[in-house]
């Protein structure tokens, strides 16, 4: 039985999408049996991600209205014969879906899964209830802005109400050099108001696009900053301790880090 | 004194809002005409500040002091309160106990909460009596209470203290950087710095003649022998 964990954040833009398919595919480079799921509905792209778009015949609508066998929808990764991906509806009637639905299918992938990652869509309406209600865990993504902290805290107290206590926090885009120069947030004040676990720290990176372009999630290029923190992330996920990563244009930034971390 | 404001403009009431332990006292004035005084009771319960009556069942007591009335006026007068069909008349006469309890100085506004946990924003917790908050109070969050609330660490929300008309509430913090602050009907914002409120420690804010006002939390023990034992 695999454990289920949300990508959340409130808000929109702020890199769900991208940490799903960067999270899922470095806990599959790990070893891992991993399926994403992609629950924004109506507006799905972490095939586009993650360069399945054209292999897609089946959906999870398919798939929850019996058209399909769940096995049938699950598109197999080019690269990783673990990594699957159950693609979002683009057009079909939405109406089939509910918490207590989506909950059950999650369900069913984790009995097949290691990791169901699921892509949430923005916002804190349906779309946000049915990707968490199959959830044992949620990672909450934000960026060093405050609407984009603001709704990460809405979000975390949704969480809470639905029973997911623990939610992990990814900052991501973060510009070191805007960091220093004060005109961020920093990553002290931002887990200082969220009161949640600090997961990682994704660097704005601009491979991260040239990658999401091209189909590929960007872990795959160890040599990119962002796909080092992805790395990082997923083996935390795991359990490991890793240290946080050390930004070289910003000395002061490792040593405040620490501090938020309690780590030596 | 901070900058604030007040929800109703009236500045000497024909009725007195206060809140007890067992509700809401209403005080009646006790010269005013008549109709002046059912009107201000008409405005006060169905008017802007309706707010405060409503919800669940309400326990409210009536004291009129050393007012008489006609048999008439008093059925009209309470007509008018079971237009809200929440209101519980728990007592009404010339000294009720209501009144009373307000002269004892050990006031103790019913139960006390205490909070663990942070309130997150979009959240707006509400609680009879008094808060203790043992954790943040975030931006966009807004904690409720009919008595006092204190935060034993940030408070950068809002936070309402005596929402069911208690003057004598406070709203105290070990991290004081408030969004805004209510205490009764008196609306009160703190004043900025770089946009962001300011942002001091161990302070707690109270009401002096109609407006809001803060002090180190060291001093509210005075404060609550003078004010409390005088209200
Ligand atoms: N660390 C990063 N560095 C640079 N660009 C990034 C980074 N993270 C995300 N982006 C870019 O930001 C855009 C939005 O990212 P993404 O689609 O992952 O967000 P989302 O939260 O899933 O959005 P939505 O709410 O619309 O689903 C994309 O163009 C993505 O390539
Ligand atoms: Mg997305």
């Amino acid at each position: 039985m695999g454990t289920a964990i949300v990508v959340t954040s409130g808000k929109g833009g702020v890199g769900k999408t991208t940490s799903t398919a960067n999270i899922g595919t470095a806990l599959a480079l790990l070893g891992k049996s991993v399926c994403l799921l992609d629950a924004d509905i109506g507006l799905r792209n972490l095939d586009v991600v993650l360069g399945l778009e054209n292999r897609i015949i089946y959906d999870i609508i398919d798939v929850i209205s019996k058209d399909c066998k769940l096995e049938q929808a699950l598109i197999r990764d080019k690269r990783f014969e673990h990594l699957t991906l159950l693609p979002a509806a683009q057009t079909k009637d939405k109406s089939i879906l509910s918490p207590e639905t989506v909950k059950e299918l999650v369900g069913a992938l984790k009995e097949l899964h290691d990791f169901v990652i699921i892509d949430c869509p923005a916002g804190i309406e349906l779309g946000f209830q049915m990707a968490v209600s199959g959830a044992d865990r949620a990672i909450v993504v934000t960026t060093p802005e405050t609407p984009a902290v603001r709704d990460a805290d809405r979000v975390i107290g949704l969480l809470e109400k639905e029973g997911i206590r623990n939610p992990h926090l990814v900052v991501n885009r973060i510009r070191p050099q805007m960091v220093k120069r004060g005109e961020m947030l920093d990553i002290d004040e931002i887990v200082q108001v969220l009161a949640i676990d600090l997961l990682g720290i994704v660097p704005d990176d601009e491979t991260i696009i040239k990658n999401a372009n091209k189909g590929e999630p960007t872990v795959m290029k160890p040599d990119s900053k962002a796909s080092l923190a992805y790395r990082n992330i997923a083996r935390r996920i795991l359990g490991e301790s890793v240290p946080l990563l050390s930004f070289e244009e910003a000395p002061g930034f490792w040593g405040k880090m620490k501090k938020v971390f309690g780590a030596k | 004194m901070l900058d604030s404001e007040r929800l109703a403009t009236d500045s000497k009431p024909n009725i007195l809002l206060k809140g007890t332990k067992e509700g809401l006292l209403l005080l009646l004035n006790e010269v005013v005409s008549f109709e002046s005084l059912l009107e201000d009771l008409s405005t006060l319960i169905h008017g802007e500040k309706k707010s405060l009556f409503e919800g669940p069942d309400l326990k409210i007591s009536v004291d009129y002091g050393e007012r008489v009335f006609a048999a008439s006026e008093i059925r009209e007068i309470l007509d008018c309160l079971a237009k809200r069909e929440n209101l519980i008349l728990r007592e009404w006469g010339p000294s009720t106990a209501a009144k009373l309890s307000l002269f004892n100085s050990s006031r103790k506004f019913g139960p006390q909460t205490l909070l663990k946990g942070t309130v997150r924003a979009g959240q707006r917790p509400v609680f009879e009596g008094d808060v203790v908050v043992i954790g943040d109070v975030n931006p966009g969050a807004e904690i409720v209470a009919s008595g006092d609330i204190y935060v034993l660490g940030r408070l950068r929300g809002i936070a309402h203290a005596g929402f069911l008309g208690d003057w004598s509430a406070i709203i105290a913090a070990a991290e004081f950087a408030p969004m805004q602050l209510r205490i009764a009907d008196i609306v009160s914002r703190a004043p900025e710095r770089d946009g962001k409120p300011l942002r001091t420690f161990m302070e707690f804010a109270y009401l002096k003649e109609d407006s809001m006002a803060v002090d180190k939390l060291d001093s509210l023990h005075a404060w609550t022998a003078m004010a409390r034992q005088s209200s």
